[in-house]
């Protein structure tokens, strides 16, 4: 460019010099001095340098003029039409607002990097073998899955990590964490419930997070006898701390532990996954719960037969993960307790990519976010579909206008470059208002990702957002602003004029315009959204009304957690019959039971358990339950006897049953026999019971689900948390305040912890679906109105250019009505082609959709019946308001126009 | 005011490709012929004369090239383009209507 610049300079030069020359010879022909002549010359010709400067001006910002004059023209246009540009407007900010949220989303979830330096170089370590190693280990804590012909698992020994960390100090930095836990924590004299991490001393300098007040956790910290220190998520400072810079150095109670605030997260760190709730870290050493969790004390620090720890590393420059994966296999095989019999078949060490952090969250809302994502697609899709048709309507309408342009020597490309213009507009304000439909649907979304977790995931608004954004305005100006200029160019050209009798004329037009293509287009579109939305809220419904086998009203459900408020297994048991007592004694409340799990509240304690003396064996869900938590539900046993003070105080190896489970294994014959757990640690005796009830079947650990049950007897002594839950005679929230009362009275400084009635718990675990069947209305509710928008605007469109069509045939004596049938004819001929086309296609995705459902076919003849019928509904009614406006003309006005 | 400059520089810019029309010409022999041509009732400042050829030029209407001109430095040449050709015959047109009719007005 520089050159070419250079150039024009010089050619500018050049050209004044020129002129200067002949105006001088000029002067000096009139008999002039040369001096003279060259003065006079320059006089004339004046300030040179303004000259040239008006002549680069002409230059420098022609297109910037062009560009400004079209961007006027087209603001005057969309002026003139306001419906026509806000429905555009609208349609783009819904379509591309939406697509931003859920790409920003999925970017968060499925692609983005862990915001810490370097994220390549993070490598999770993982190992495969087949099955659990039992040889290896007796207990382990983390998750093992099928990878191909592999089981991969994330759990080791404290002294898998001690070694792999020496023997690999060179190449990598090994760094060890477990999931986080619930702890009671005291700070200021106020008790509350937080979310804690163990992790090793070098866990948070490895991933290289930086500290926004204080300092981080060090190795110096990870050692026993060191003082116990705690790192703050921000998260959990900024909402629960209001950002108070003095909190550190503060001391902070948890779990009955006194440590001290030793600093602060910085606030781009969100955990090892977006998502994560994790409010303190602690170093593995001080983690009183992570110990109390194997019931091992200190020993997980020495035992290597107990594999509880997580590992990651963050490999040197220059590194590899192949380099790095001998020196950890080696490490890994000399920590274990003794070598495998069979070597083939031991574990061995696999690297696994890091940098995106851990995988749970996008295992789990892959097939969800894909599902989203194709439907926001399909809306962008009718969006500009939408706007495509009302621009090609209005380029039609103005066909005179740019006739004339082109007549008056306006080039096509110029014309172009115009209605390219003029879309571009469209996209700008459209995406510039998309920005609040994203922000509004990413809330949306954001509780939908957490689910029955505690914290919504921020929506990030930033550049890579905008981004997504513009990527995608741009991708939509592409598609809705390209064929209609292209389209309308073209029909310009010298024989317009000839064709526009034609176009008014009496005959009906023949074959399809593009228009009409576009409206049936639109109809498969919005009957494969409008499809999703009533499986989804079919779903929902299902769910919501299917019977748990218990009336759900009237109870309330709480968690204590003595354990860690400093109750010792001495006072747990009198304090958990006390608590019963009283709470019975509360006015409104009829019955108080205990549960070591939280019901309702997915997942649960699995187990499977065989009839002694048989190999069949089947999964459950166990609950540990105090005697009168089974008559909270039911009315009373199938078979046998409940629970009795005395089996709680003894630890009685008794079992109920449920019903279900019961007949599988022989019915009412299986009372008085034993089973036992399937499954348990080589040589260790398995757990037997004595199956003294059978119960009805109630839904236990969600409502979706129905999972055989086996009760066993509270252990009071045992439990250092509790759920409580309570029948109440009154509505649970004229009751709670004296429950709370209550609560405070048995001791003020324990907290009760998610206090909730069941329907809310019922409905917490439906989240996931009520965001699903939410979102789908949404869009789905969009795609009705955006379609209706596109038939309405074609079919009236079409009408009001066969107003004289229609006003020959009213004058030649044909009712209203059956101009009406005409013209609703013709927009159900839109209209039905495109639900044809659109139900094989929800046919097609329902392997994606299965999956989101519970107990539901994608298709079934309802969802088929219904979802059709709302379009074809709205077809008619988007159809009928043109039709009764036409059959409502006066032949003779219409007649006269011609 | 503003009117009038439009008219002023649409003016303007029909002499130029009338002008032009005649065949390559530079920008000094422009403004020599129209003051020439009018009967010295019209000079063409050079400060909008130049503005307004590279105007035309960029709209595609004129276009130009450098020739030796004897004796003395390059002269850029300006002659019209095919489209330049069809835009002077509109605007003559429009202009003889116009002022035809103004005429018309004015003699009634």
């Amino acid at each position: 460019m520089p050159f070419f610049w250079n150039r024009r300079e010089a050619e500018l030069r050049n050209e004044f010099a020129h002129h200067l020359h002949h105006l001088r010879a000029e002067y000096e022909r009139q008999g002039y001095s040369r001096e003279e002549a060259e003065r006079m010359a320059r006089r004339e010709f004046g300030a040179i340098a303004r000259t040239e400067e008006q002549c680069r001006d002409e230059r420098r910002w022609a297109w910037m003029t062009g560009l400004r004059q079209d961007i006027v023209y087209g603001v005057r246009m969309m002026r003139r039409t306001p419906a026509v540009t806000l429905a555009a407007v609208l349609s783009l900010a819904l379509g591309i607002g939406a697509n931003t949220a859920v790409v920003s989303l999925m970017d968060l979830v499925l692609w983005r990097d862990l915001p810490v330096p370097n994220p390549q170089q993070l490598t999770l370590v993982h190992w495969q073998g087949h099955g659990f190693p039992r040889d290896l280990t007796d207990g382990a804590s983390g998750s093992m899955d099928k990878a191909g012909a592999w089981d991969v698992a994330d759990f080791f020994s404290y002294a898998a990590y001690r070694e792999m960390r020496r023997s690999a100090a060179r190449l990598a930095s090994v760094a060890a964490y477990s999931f986080a836990d619930d702890v009671s924590i005291t700070f200021a004299g106020r008790p509350m419930v937080a979310k804690a991490q163990p992790v090793s001393g070098n866990f948070l300098s490895t991933l290289e997070v930086r500290p926004q007040v204080g300092r981080l956790l060090s190795d110096s910290d990870d050692v026993s006898g060191a003082p116990a220190v705690v790192v703050l998520s921000h998260r959990f400072w900024a909402h629960v701390l209001g950002s108070d810079p003095s909190v550190v150095g503060r001391p902070i109670t948890i779990d009955n532990e006194l440590f001290v605030i030793a600093g602060v997260l910085e606030p781009a760190f969100y955990g090892l996954a977006p998502g994560d709730d994790t409010d303190l870290y602690t170093a593995l050493h001080h983690a009183a719960f992570l110990h109390s969790r194997f019931q091992l004390g200190r020993e997980i620090f020495e035992n290597n037969r107990y594999w509880g720890l997580q590992l990651l590393a963050r490999r040197a420059s220059g590194v590899s993960a192949a380099h790095l994966l001998p020196a950890v296999d080696t490490a890994f095989r000399a920590s274990w307790a003794q070598q495998p019999k069979n070597g083939a078949t031991a574990p061995r060490i696999r690297l696994d990519e890091g940098r995106r952090g851990l995988d749970f969250l996008r295992d789990q809302f892959r097939n969800s976010l894909l599902v989203l994502g194709g439907l926001v697609t399909l809306l962008l899709a009718i969006a500009c579909v939408n706007v495509a048709n009302l621009l090609l309507a209005r380029a039609v309408a103005r066909s005179s206008e740019l006739a004339m342009r082109i007549s008056l020597g306006c080039s096509r490309a110029r014309l172009l470059r115009q209605l390219l213009t003029e879309s571009a507009l469209l996209a700008v304000i459209g995406g510039a208002l998309s920005i609040a439909v994203a922000w509004l649907t990413a809330t949306l979304l954001g509780g939908f990702l957490a689910g029955d977790r505690t914290v919504p995931i921020g929506f990030i608004l930033d550049a890579r957002t905008t981004g997504i954004a513009a990527a995608v305005t741009i991708s939509a100006l592409m598609v809705f602003g390209l064929f209609p200029a292209w389209h309308s160019s073209r029909r310009l050209d010298a024989s317009w004029l000839q064709q526009r009798a034609g176009s008014t004329g009496l005959l009906a037009r023949r074959g399809w315009s593009s228009g009409q293509i576009f409206a049936v287009f639109q109809m498969a579109l919005s009957v494969v959204l409008v499809m999703t939305a009533v499986i989804f809220t079919r779903n929902l419904m299902a769910i919501q009304s299917s019977d748990p086998g218990f009336d759900r009203r009237n109870l309330i459900l709480f968690n204590v957690r003595p354990g860690t408020s400093g109750y010792d297994k001495a006072r747990l048991t009198p304090f958990y019959f006390n608590l019963e007592q009283r709470l019975a004694s509360v006015p409104g409340v009829s019955g108080v039971g205990l549960a070591s799990m939280r019901p309702m509240n997915i997942g649960g304690w699995w187990q499977e358990v065989r009839l002694s003396g048989r190999q069949d064996h089947y999964p459950v869900s166990a609950n540990g339950i105090s005697p009168s938590y089974l008559d909270l539900y039911t009315r009373r046993l199938v078979a046998g006897r409940n629970f009795t003070r005395a089996d709680e105080r003894e630890k009685s190896t008794v079992a109920i049953i449920s019903e279900d489970l019961a007949r599988k294994l022989g019915g009412d014959r299986v009372l008085g026999r034993t089973i036992a757990m399937a499954d348990g640690p080589p040589g260790a005796k398995l757990p037997e019971y004595e199956v003294i009830g059978i119960a009805p079947v109630i839904a236990a650990t969600s409502i979706k689900e129905r999972p055989y049950a086996l009760w066993l007897p509270f252990w009071p002594a045992g439990a250092q948390e509790a759920t409580v839950v309570l029948r109440t005679s009154a509505p649970p929230r004229a009751v709670l305040p004296g429950i709370q009362k209550a609560m405070s009275e048995i001791d003020r400084n324990l907290p009760m912890v998610d206090t909730m009635t069941m329907e809310e718990q019922i409905s917490k675990g439906l989240q996931r679906e009520r965001m699903f069947a939410t979102l789908c209305n949404a869009f789905g509710t969009l795609a009705l109105v955006l379609s209706v928008v596109g038939l309405y605007g074609v079919v009236s469109y079409g009408a009001s250019r066969r107003r004289a069509d229609i006003g020959v045939r009213l004058a030649l004596g044909a009712r209203p009505g059956n101009v009406i049938a005409m013209i609703l004819r013709q927009g159900l001929a839109m209209a039905v082609p495109g639900v044809l086309l659109g139900v094989p296609v929800v046919w097609l995705g329902g392997k994606y959709l299965q999956k989101e459902l519970t107990n539901m076919k994608p298709v079934d003849p309802t969802t088929l019946l219904l979802a059709p019928g709302i379009l074809l509904l709205a077809a008619v009614l988007a159809t009928l308001f043109p039709a009764v406006r036409a059959s409502a003309l006066d032949p003779a006005e219409t007649l006269r126009q011609e | 005011m503003a009117k009038k400059a439009d008219l002023l520089q649409g003016t303007l810019d029909l002499l130029i490709l009338q002008t032009v029309g005649g065949g390559p010409i530079h920008g000094y022999g422009i403004a020599q012929r129209i003051l020439v041509t009018s009967k010295e009732l019209l000079q063409v400042q050079q400060g909008s004369l130049y503005p307004a050829l590279h105007r035309l030029e960029r709209k595609g209407l004129l276009k130009a090239e450098w020739r030796e001109t004897g004796n003395g430095p390059m002269g850029k040449f300006y002659s019209l383009t095919a489209a330049g050709r069809t835009c002077l015959r509109e605007e003559k047109e429009q202009w003889q209507r116009y002022a035809g009719a103004v005429a018309m007005v004015l003699d009634s």
